[in-house]
């Protein structure tokens, strides 16, 4: 192996973009991009939504055919736009959705295509050799027979990078991979990301999240506008000097604390037990406070916010709100009925893709837009348009397909609605996850502008330090249960320390 | 709206390209009306191979015969966009003619015909419960009931065609007001008021929402499994009435009468461009489906083509559609 990553060594750059730019109609995805990528590295693409970095992934996928300029792989010139021969030149990309069939095991899912057989026999005993070694390379422990469903997503994704390595790839393009991992997890993937480059892979990584991709990248590129802005060594980039390049500006922590009520609880649940989820919780929320739910994945953040929105069918505990107390709700509808409102995990399960931004935004009230039944199409649209005054939202893309927007519009969609028909608590889950760091910083913001206004919110976020930045308090779980309240001073560590306690 | 809706129907030029943007209006417009100027060509295609098809009484007798399968793809229709799927239509329908007929023996017709709509109604009701509630998927769910509504009409009729001997009976399928096919009107008027419903409603857009993303929808506050429940009932009172058309039509009311009904009014639905998937289609997608049908069935029957012939051409039809439909999905 080691003569093998010498030999790309010497052979220069693993990849050279000369003037690479692609246009879809009269959009300009990515403009004249000259890159150079060097074998062996780690080389991480960074800027907002919609600056190009995904584009240029797929392009060197093969997924998508610049329309003008050349790639290289290896000095060889790379025939674009068809995935087998970016393949058959050893780029594999992994992309956030990851391609694992849970009913296989994870060895059939490594050699998924590229199955091993003698007479048409499968070779179990081959591939299972090659899985072990394979795993041994990259310093990971997974049992071959395991079904990979019941792995975690983390190991599915390495799954997916051990498929890679056993197709024989030697640059790797990942796209957000650490978009659904715990810290923990994270950090169990550079080391995998470490050990690829010492083995010679080249690997190419998009991510939002700056403080990763200081840690992990040799070099980091920035993309603005399907531009590139810049290209240099990681240590010659800080966290400011990385967002003012995506940016073309400076900025602000928008999202400021601020000191909280105490008095009005607007939601005090008490003994929140969901089976085998929840045991015994406790939250209340003041009118105008945010309270942040911290901890690892799979502590039962998401659950909280479920069971409290109708979604978790065997839920127990007991229920007030403004004091009053309240049948547990048994559904969205009866939540929303409550005053309670959620936006979910993933903004793809909160939004009808297929249908227009303003419909989506107007569709938890239609009536509104509505009289005696019949909707007015001008007043689904001053619906629409008033619930996104102030935000970063071009009006002239209400009218435009949810499914088309990027992932900070979806988003702004789904804070939208509950600004159309505010409720009295808002749920926000993971509100922030995969988008650019505009997007990031102005929902944070609205968050803010929501409590300000006298809304009750509970937040959670793997980002630990945007729910510090952006909770009043923080209630800390783990394994499902309470493992302490911290104020908004509290630090990563201390939020660590409390979720890691049990 | 309809961009919305049908943005996934904007069919093959958009899926050419690679290219995730919208599309440009012009080819669009020329994706969105291939159903329409696919009919246009075969109705002038019609009136040159026989040059009486246009005149006033075959028009009319095209579209009286095919009143009660529009009827139901009308109802389908909104199944469909709900994400929904019934096969138990045909025997709805049956259940429709033979309960009509029964009832009228004996009662007078506006009670015997309120009576079938609410059969009709109660059976819809049924397939909405048995999907939502018990969460059997609608293909199983209606396979079943269709089952079910078969076999009680003929325990209710004793498998015997049930002969109506009375004047009045044969008006709704036969009759004319002002020199128009009564089933005709009837037809037109469901017509209108399901575009108006499902293009103008809350109602409507909440049913594209449900189709589109039923998670969405339910987050939203919208009332999922009411709302689907509701297109199964809407589809179920259609059946009936078509049923009751063809009881009137034949003065007889018989339990064989369902056939490819199922299928017919399904491969109308589809053949207009509505999706298998849920969440996109429209009431005029499915009049230019039942048109189309309709047209190709009288040529072929002026013609004096095998109805064999006829049947295979429309499986082609129907396949053709779902391809297309899916090609265009593909980006």
């Amino acid at each position: 192996m080691a003569a093998f990553a010498a030999q790309h060594r010497t052979a220069g750059p693993a990849v050279r973009l000369r003037n690479i730019g692609k246009r879809f109609g009269d959009t300009v995805a990515v403009e004249d991009v000259a890159l150079q990528i060097a074998a062996g590295s780690v080389h991480a693409l960074v800027g907002e939504n919609g600056a190009g970095k995904s584009t240029l992934l797929g392009m060197l996928a093969g997924r998508i055919a610049p329309t003008e300029g050349e790639i290289e792989v290896f000095g060889q010139s790379l025939q674009t736009g068809n995935v087998r021969l970016s393949r058959a030149a050893g780029v594999v990309a992994i992309y956030q959705e990851l391609t694992i069939v849970p009913g296989l095991s994870a060895c059939a899912n490594v050699f998924l295509g590229q199955t091993r057989s003698r007479f048409g026999f499968l070779s179990e005993r081959a591939m299972h050799h090659r899985f072990n070694g394979l795993c041994e390379r990259l310093g990971v422990a997974i049992p071959a027979d395991i079904p990979a469903g019941e792995l975690s997503v983390a190991d599915q994704q390495i799954l997916e990078i051990l498929r890679a390595l056993q197709s024989e790839a030697r640059i790797l393009l990942l796209d957000e991979p650490t978009s659904a991992l715990a810290p923990p997890e994270r950090e169990a993937l550079f080391r995998r990301i470490r050990e690829l480059r010492a083995n010679g892979v080249t690997v190419l990584l998009v991510s939002h999240n700056l403080d990763e991709v200081l840690a992990i990248a040799d070099d980091i590129s920035v993309f603005r506008d399907g531009c590139l802005v810049r290209t240099a060594p990681a240590t010659a980039w800080t966290k400011a000097s990385l967002v003012a390049a995506m940016l073309g500006h400076a900025v602000s922590h928008a999202a400021k604390r601020r000191a909280p009520k105490g008095a009005d609880l607007v939601l005090r649940a008490e003994g929140i037990t969901v089976p085998g989820k929840i045991e015994n919780l406790s939250v209340a929320v003041s009118a105008g406070e945010i309270v942040g739910l911290g901890g690892l994945v799979g502590s039962g953040r998401t659950t909280v916010l479920r069971a409290l929105s109708g979604l978790e069918q065997e839920t127990g505990g007991r229920l007030w709100i403004d004091g009053v107390e309240r049948r547990w709700p048994t559904s969205p509808s009866h939540a929303l009925d409550l005053g309670i409102a959620l936006i979910p995990e993933d903004r793809k399960q909160g939004l009808v893709l297929g249908m227009s931004a303003q419909e989506n935004i107007v569709l938890a009230d239609l009536g509104a837009a509505a009289s005696a039944g019949f909707l007015s199409e001008r007043r689904l649209r001053d619906c629409a348009s008033n619930a996104v005054r102030g935000y970063a939202f071009d009006r002239r893309r209400l009218s435009a397909v949810a499914g088309s927007l990027s992932g900070g519009n979806q988003q702004k969609l789904l804070l939208a609605r509950w600004r159309h028909r505010p409720p009295r608590i808002l749920l926000a889950d993971e509100p922030t996850r995969g988008i650019d760091v505009g997007a990031k910083e102005e929902i944070l913001s609205k968050l803010r502008d929501l409590a300000v206004s006298g809304l009750a919110i509970l937040f959670v976020s793997s980002e630990l330090e945007e729910v510090i930045a952006v909770s009043d308090r923080i209630l800390v779980l783990s394994a499902g249960r309470d493992a302490g309240c911290l104020n908004a001073e509290a630090s990563v560590a201390d939020i660590l320390a409390a979720a890691f306690s049990l | 709206m309809s961009d919305a809706t049908e943005n996934v129907l904007t069919a093959p030029v958009k899926a050419l390209s690679p290219n995730r943007q919208p599309t440009t209006a012009l080819s669009r417009l020329i994706a969105r009306g291939m159903i329409v100027w696919m009919l246009v060509a075969l109705i002038v295609l019609c009136r040159i191979l026989y040059p009486g098809f246009l005149a006033r009484e075959n028009v009319f007798n095209i579209l009286s015969q095919n009143a009660q399968v529009g009827l139901i793809a009308l109802g389908m229709t909104f199944v469909m966009i709900a994400g929904g799927f019934d096969l138990s239509v045909g025997a709805i329908y049956a259940a429709g003619a033979t309960v009509y007929a029964m009832e009228a023996k004996a009662l007078p017709l506006p009670i015997a015909a309120l009576l079938t709509l609410i059969v009709g109604f109660i059976a819809g009701t049924m397939n909405g419960l048995i999907v939502t509630r018990l969460r059997v998927n609608p293909f199983v769910a209606t396979l079943g009931t269709s089952s079910i509504f078969g076999g009680a009409a003929y325990l209710f009729s004793h498998s015997a065609p049930v002969l109506v001997d009375r004047p009045d009976f044969t008006e709704l399928g036969a009759g004319k007001w002002v020199g128009v096919p009564i089933s005709l009107l009837l037809l037109i008027v469901v017509y209108a008021i399901g575009w108006l419903v499902l293009s103008k409603t809350v109602y409507g857009r909440s049913l594209y929402a449900v189709g589109g993303n039923p998670e969405a929808a339910r987050l939203a506050g919208l009332r999922v499994g009411l709302l689907k429940t509701s297109t199964y009932a809407l589809v179920g009172v259609l059946s009936a009435l078509g049923g009751m058309i063809i009881a009137s039509r034949l003065s007889i009311g018989q339990a064989d009468i369902a056939g490819t009904m199922s299928l017919d009014a399904i491969a109308i639905v589809i053949i207009g461009g509505t999706s298998l998937f849920g969440g996109s289609g429209a009431v005029w997608r499915t009049a230019v489906g039942l048109l189309l049908l309709a047209v190709l069935t009288n040529i072929f029957d002026a013609l004096a083509l095998d109805s064999n012939f006829q049947s295979l051409i429309k499986g082609a039809i129907v396949i053709g559609a779902v391809a297309l439909d899916a090609f265009s999905r593909r980006r």
